[in-house]
């Protein structure tokens, strides 16, 4: 169809545009970004981090010296006691890194993969933490750090936002809430904000026709919306009716491009097969297929968000539960990019708000926990097979090499080609940044 | 003397004329200089501070002396500046380069003598005199435009004035009428004080400073529950419209509750401080979060009225103005007296702390005649039931055999027909197996097992239901009929209803053979839920508005409403019994997911001893005394007619108490000790102990003992402090063109915008600050000839004046995301205007909430005219704000907003021309443009959204799209009745489908233009 004439005008790229950071502060190794959320806080005890001394010290007291004066969620006041990691762990790949046996797709990738074992956060609590790990801040109104990005960097997609969210929901235990926060532009204008993309319903709100229009028509009227006000523009010459025609053009391109995109029957039965993938069922492997899908048309960030993970009881089973869902697919992504040639230049990330207490909870639970957990990072610039940082013997803190989240945001904007003290928005008299006013560069895992 | 310097400044380059510290040399040393040379010791290098005269003339400890006056050549300062080795200031590594242009300007400074002056917002209001007979705002913008060369534009045409006056202080665009009677009489001050007397103004104006103060309807933490907080907004709403004092205003939000023998409404004002988001996620720390809700009103009050930047202090002495920690803490202790916990229950009794119920006088009688009565008909059942203590004595021996036999078990029917009347799909699981989910003390539990007689319903979800049952009891005699509401994980809310928080059965009746079975009493299980809106008597009371259920959120497992039978009934080997459940609740889906039908043959079963979950062993401790007591009366044949009386009075009781609205208040207690927190580390307790205290360098409170919220709220609008009066008049301007006299609205502190015309900015402040009357501050921007110039732009000014700063026109701009709403609701017709109330649920696309938890959230829209509302009743949930609002910019009000961004997305399209609301407005705007019976519907439409008639091409435009329309619709009907039939009012039958779908296309194309949406 010969889209209302006016393409010639303006740029297509109206979501995010050009980016301010142009040119880059350095050369890019990533072009883009997937995150592959793991919202609840998963056990870097049963993922990433094997701790033997845990296992051997399991129904003893956790030694003082390790707790005294600390943040504690919901064991405060409570007995403390050392709950050893409920799987055992195995080597995997010519790195030898270790993961847990949940996990053997992972494992499969072990050597494109970098385990970060250092993290520490800063917010105990779901809601802060999230806020924390997405803005950088804890006061809510910050850009996300899809936001940041697509502002400093502009988007590639010809149809579709450049920031987009996926959630999916896990089997069995709390799936604690996720604000929309987490996503948002902040203190950016709304076009940077996140684009949630639904697989049930609209799959981007209010994306199909009213009842009872037909492409057709829905065609003819925005054509007509645009001719009135190009009308009123060459009378008012007012730059926003320009944009806003754009506009207009824009968002029927994506009535079409949106629902091919989600449409994955397509996809051939082995690709599929690969990530897990049911077609509309919503699940995390669709969405880790539907990412490889963005990340073709040239979106810049997208976040998947898997819930579920807030083991405070019945942790045993429900990371097995958890690994069900996530294994196959994040491996299935990171191959099925590789092959594609595009894990070179995308960044996955794969990790939570926080990570778990090596104590016991109820028994049989973790409690959330700050001081040290485990990060998942692959490609774009990443070296591949590597571990970094580490906890001390416990899995209590992280002693070697600490990364905050800061930390890991600096490096992120820093592969993207962004220097991240000079990302910066004018707010409230401060040159506001993804990293306030720390952040450094990890460079020792970088290629 | 500034006013002489100040033209004389705009009359020539301003490189030559003497640089002015503040204006000049400030923003550059502020932007470059202060962070490692400025106020915060812990940053400052060196030992250098610039911001200071004595300090930076002393000559520092490696004998450099950073300024000397009148000679620049031996300034250190100059010399760094100018560098071009690695000494040069400020650093590579700051990423901050001097132009040329400001290099010069420092040295200018300097040769003149380095003169310092005090920041601007911080000195006192001046009065600058105005020639009598000219309008102040005129007479300074003008005299700007003259220095610059430039001329003000011509007032703007009558149609343009009447739309941009009308949008601005209403919200809502100029009726025709309106428009017709300004373009033949142009009386402009009549339309002014015609829109500025209706309630409408009060909802344009609330708008902003709901943003400011973050109102909003949900706590915004975790899982971001629903708050009483409207009867606020509805103060502000008042205080608009009723032109209440700026002062009273203020001291009324800060401190109304310490307001000797303080109203309802001044508590209800006081809720300002209760705005902050909260928490009631398990596991929180207290303190944390008591310090997270101190910080939230420190910053919030700081830019709210002192424009401030106090946030900043929070972590570390301010970077760049002279504000230090300690103010911070200082400003966080005037509040320290407010009742509150660090976790905010959103359930139960307790939830959100201090609450103030707000009655009407009818409210009130009512409810002390209630009280009386039920207090007489309970003394009645005690007085009775004191007779009867040996009776129950021995009852409670035999109840108890009874039950270890088994015999108040209730009787799971299994049905053999299930169907719904709106088409829900129902399915019966007798032997088949169901997953059975539940949770038990917070953790979820889950079994497979045969349904039981249970009965599922699945597929379509309308919003009303009536589900009849049939099952064959067999031979027995039986006494009550229960049903058993089953819970399942996947349902929101209390985890029983299909889309609602809650469930609610409005009537439940039963028949056998034809007959109706009459019922005389309803109980329910967990008699301690609070959920006494929805009474069990409710369900047989026989009006269908009110009903049985669950009001949650709260703890619950399945519940069970227990309904005696008036005489007892007697089934043979055959007989069926239908039981028909009436879901016909105004909350929409407050639907039934899962029950069962049971009956007791007991000589009455308690409807506790319902099957339960495996987990929760069924009554080992038998049952509470309450309870006790409650059972016995409900089985006791003597004290029938008095429960029922009791219970009858209660539940009228309850339903008018839950009528009643509350409204979140401050009530103040023994401050809680406030200390300094090194890096805003809730942890670290070693900080020192502050007291209330404004901050330092803005002056000091004398108090005869600890200051309160009140003696700042009075400080706040005294003469001692000259911000608030700066600062709000900036905002209101903004309000009228688009952007503010000092563009960071948030910020007059040092890194904060100079004013484009300070002279102006402080004339107006000290004219507001006389009366503080909000209605004269806006009446006399908008009576200005500023206000009412045309905003169509001039060559000339496109390039001297690209963003409109010296406003030789007006400005263009989209409006804000409610009046989107309101435009093309009142546009339409479809808009119902009720000033203030509970807020609104509009339609909102199904699953937007579906990342919500505690409980678990499905959208219930409202209905009727609720629909229809403005968009400032809408419900104002903070983290998943209404998309529409979301779209158009409206911020989520997790924090204090007072400079809303504009942004022009595709998703704002996609919103305005498929959205249902948008649909419908068009439908219901052709309807009313084909029955206008006079005008051409097409001009008629067009004249009602955009103040003008079309001009011949955008006719043309228009009967094109109408002909195309016209042709699809008849070819196919179908999709006209689709098309026509979106959005819930009725559809008028005396207009053809094809045609009013045709001229709906027409009218959808008409609320999507441009101009619709743009004030200008």
């Amino acid at each position: 169809m010969g889209l209302l004439g006016l393409n010639s005008l303006l740029s297509p790229r109206l979501f995010g545009a050009s980016g301010v950071v142009n040119p880059l502060h350095h050369p890019a190794k990533a072009k883009r970004v997937i995150y592959l959320y793991q919202a609840g806080g998963p056990s870097h005890l049963e993922t990433f981090d094997y701790k033997p001394k845990l296992a051997a010290m399991d129904g003893q007291g956790m030694p003082e010296s390790f707790t005294k004066g600390q943040q504690i969620a919901q064991l405060q006041g409570k007995e403390l006691k050392c709950f050893g990691p409920q799987y055992g762990f195995k080597v995997f790949g010519k790195s030898q890194q270790q993961i847990c046996e949940l996990f053997p797709h992972i494992g499969s990738v072990a050597d494109e993969v970098c385990i970060i074992r250092s993290m520490q956060g800063e917010q105990i609590n779901h809601d802060p933490a999230h806020t924390l790990m997405n803005t950088g801040s804890i006061i809510a109104g910050r850009p996300s750090m899809g936001s940041w990005i697509l502002y400093g960097l502009g988007s590639e997609a010809e149809d579709l936002p450049g920031f987009v969210v996926l959630l999916s929901s896990g089997r069995g235990g709390q799936n604690q809430p996720i604000a929309a926060r987490q996503w948002s532009a902040g203190l950016l204008p709304s076009k940077f904000q996140g684009v949630k993309f639904n697989s049930a319903g609209d799959p981007v709100l209010y994306i199909h026709n009213p009842p009872g229009v037909s492409t057709k028509l829905q065609h003819d009227s925005i054509e007509a919306i645009n001719s009135l006000n190009k009308i009123e523009d060459s009378s008012v010459h007012d730059p926003e009716i320009a944009t806003r025609i754009a506009q207009y053009e824009m968002a029927f391109k994506m009535q079409s491009s949106v629902p091919g995109l989600m449409d994955m029957s397509k996809e051939p039965q082995s690709v599929l097969d690969a990530y897990g993938a049911h077609p509309g069922d919503g699940s995390f492997a669709s969405n880790c297929l539907l990412a490889r899908r963005l990340a073709e048309k040239g979106v810049r960030f997208i976040q998947l968000y898997h819930r579920d993970w807030d083991h405070h009881t019945g942790l045993k089973t429900n990371v097995a539960l958890k690994a069900e869902e996530v294994d196959r697919a994040t491996a299935a992504l990171i191959t099925d990019l590789k092959h594609r040639g595009m894990l070179d230049d995308t960044l996955v990330v794969w990790g939570g708000e926080f990570g778990r207490t090596p104590m016991s909870q109820s028994g049989d639970g973790r409690d959330h926990h700050i001081k040290g957990f485990s990060f998942m990072v692959a490609g774009g610039g990443v070296k591949g097979g590597l571990s970094y940082g580490a906890t001390d013997e416990l899995g209590y803190a992280a002693v070697e090499n600490p990364v905050a989240v800061a930390d890991f945001h600096a490096t992120m904007l820093h592969l993207l080609g962004i220097d991240h003290k000079r990302l910066t928005v004018k707010f409230q008299g401060l040159d506001a940044r993804l990293t306030g006013i720390s952040g450094s560069v990890i460079r020792d895992i970088l290629t | 003397m500034r006013w002489t310097l100040f033209c004389l400044l705009l009359a020539a380059p301003l490189i030559q004329a003497e640089v002015s510290f503040n204006r000049d040399i400030r923003p550059i040393m502020a932007d470059t200089c202060f962070r490692c040379h400025g106020p915060d010791k812990n940053a400052r290098m060196m030992g250098l501070r610039l911001d200071i005269r004595d300090e930076a003339l002393k000559t520092t400890k490696s004998g450099v002396t950073p300024i000397i006056p009148g000679d620049p050549d031996h300034s250190a300062i100059i010399e760094r500046v100018f560098a071009t080795d690695r000494k040069v200031m400020p650093p590579a590594s700051a990423h901050k380069e001097l132009t040329a242009a400001q290099k010069a300007t420092i040295r200018q400074w300097v040769a003149e003598g380095a003169k310092y002056e005090g920041h601007w917002a911080y000195q006192p209001i001046q009065r600058y005199e105005v020639p009598a007979g000219q309008n102040p705002i005129d007479y300074f913008i003008q005299a700007r435009l003259v220095k610059e060369g430039l001329k003000p534009s011509p007032e703007a045409d009558r149609r343009t004035l009447i739309r941009r006056v009308t949008l601005d202080l209403t919200g809502l665009p100029p009726t025709p009428g309106e428009v017709d009677a300004f373009v033949k009489d142009g009386n402009y001050e009549r339309v002014v004080d015609r829109l500025m007397a209706s309630p409408r103004y009060a909802e344009m104006q609330a708008l902003h400073w709901l943003d400011a103060v973050r109102y909003a309807d949900t706590c915004g933490f975790h899982g971001d529950n629903v708050f009483p907080a409207w009867p606020y907004r509805d103060y502000v709403l008042r205080a608009f419209r009723d032109n209440m004092p700026f002062d009273r205003f203020t001291r009324e939000q800060i401190g109304g509750d310490l307001i000797p023998n303080a109203t309802p409404d001044q508590k209800v004002a006081s809720a300002y401080n209760r705005m902050n988001r909260t928490s009631a996620e398990g596991g929180l720390q207290p303190k944390e979060y008591l310090a997270k809700y101190a910080a939230d009103r420190a910053r919030t009050t700081s830019v709210v009225w002192l424009g401030s930047t106090l946030g900043c202090a929070e972590c570390h002495d301010h970077k760049f103005d002279p504000i230090l920690s300690r103010d911070f803490y200082s400003m966080e202790a005037f509040f320290a007296d407010i009742k509150e916990n660090g976790l905010v229950s959103d359930r139960g009794s307790k939830a959100w702390g201090s609450l103030l119920a707000l009655p009407t006088d009818a409210q009130r009688i009512k409810q002390k005649d209630l009280e009386k009565r039920l207090e007489v008909a309970k003394k009645a059942l005690d007085d009775k039931a004191a007779t009867m203590t040996a009776k129950e004595q021995q009852w409670e021996k035999d109840v108890l055999v009874a039950y270890n036999a088994g015999k108040l078990n209730w009787k799971d029917q299994r049905p053999f027909a299930a169907h719904s009347q709106n088409g829900a799909k129902l399915t019966i699981y007798n032997d088949e197996l169901v997953d059975f989910t539940y949770y038990d003390g917070g953790t979820q539990l889950g079994e497979r097992k045969p349904g039981g007689g249970v009965v599922i319903a699945s597929g379509p979800n309308p919003d009303n239901e009536t589900y009849t049952v049939s099952f064959k009891p067999g031979e027995g005699t039986w006494t009550a009929l229960g049903v058993h509401i089953v819970q399942e994980d996947s349902l929101p809310g209390e985890r029983l209803a299909r889309g609602a928080d809650r469930v609610i059965v409005t009537e439940v009746d039963a028949e056998m053979g034809g007959r109706n079975l009459k019922f005389v009493l309803a109980t329910q299980s967990n008699k301690t839920d609070l959920s006494p809106d929805v009474p069990a008597m409710a369900a047989i009371d026989g009006d269908p508005k009110t009903g049985w259920g669950i009001s949650g959120p709260g703890d619950n497992n399945d519940i069970m409403l227990a309904l005696r039978l008036a005489e007892k009934l007697h089934t043979e080997r055959d007989s069926v019994i239908t039981v028909r459940l009436h879901q016909d609740a105004d909350i929409r889906r407050a639907t039934i997911g899962r029950f069962r039908i049971a009956l007791s043959d007991a000589e009455y079963s308690w409807p506790s001893f319902e099957k339960r979950p495996k987990s929760e062993s069924p009554n080992t401790g038998y049952l509470d005394t309450k309870e006790k007591k409650a059972y016995f009366e409900w089985m006791t044949p003597e004290l029938q007619p008095l429960v029922v009386e009791v219970t009858k009075l209660e539940a009228d009781l309850a339903i008018l108490e839950a009528a009643i609205p509350k409204s979140v208040i401050t009530e103040a207690t023994e401050p809680r000790e406030m200390r300094i927190l090194a890096r805003g580390n809730f942890l670290d307790e070693s900080g020192p102990i502050v007291q209330p205290a404004v901050p330092v360098f803005l002056g000091k409170l004398e108090t005869p003992g600890r200051a309160t919220r009140l003696d700042l709220a009075n400080w706040l609008v005294s003469d001692k402090n000259p911000l608030t009066a700066r600062v709000y008049v900036n905002r209101v301007w903004r309000q009228f063109f688009g952007i503010g006299i000092v563009k960071t609205l948030d910020d007059v502190g040092s890194q904060g915008e100079w004013p484009k015309h300070p002279e102006l900015l402080d004339w107006l402040a000290s004219e507001f600050k006389r009366d503080w009357d909000m209605k004269h501050l806006v009446r006399t921007i908008v009576m200005s000839a500023t206000y009412r110039q045309s905003s169509a732009v001039r060559p000339e000014l496109e390039e001297r004046d690209p963003d409109n700063r010296l406003i030789a026109r007006q400005s263009r701009y989209r409006v804000d995301a409610e009046e989107v709403r309101d435009i093309e609701l009142a546009v339409s017709g479809l808009l119902v205007e009720k000033f203030g109330g509970p807020s609104v649920k509009p339609y909102q696309p199904d699953g937007y909430l579906a990342t919500l938890n505690f409980p678990k959230r499905e959208y219930a829209a409202s209905r009727g005219d609720d629909l229809y509302r403005r968009g400032i009743y809408t419900l104002w949930q903070r983290t998943f704000l209404h998309p529409s609002l979301l779209n158009f910019d409206a911020p989520s009000r997790e924090e204090c907003t007072v400079n809303r961004v504009n942004s022009n997305t595709p998703l704002q399209a996609l919103d305005l021309l498929n959205d249902h609301i948008y649909v419908e407005s068009a439908r219901y705007f052709a309807l009313n443009a084909l029955k206008n019976g006079k005008i051409d519907p097409i001009d008629w439409a067009f004249e009602h959204a955009l103040s003008r008639e079309p001009a011949k091409d955008e006719r043309t435009v228009l009967l094109g799209l109408y002909k195309e329309a016209l042709n699809e619709f008849r070819a196919d009907p179908k999709a006209a009745s689709e098309f026509i039939h979106t959005g819930e009012k009725p559809v008028d039958p005396s207009v053809k489908a094809s045609d009013l779908a045709a001229m709906t296309t027409v009218t959808r194309a008409i609320l999507n233009l441009h101009e619709t949406i743009t004030r200008n």
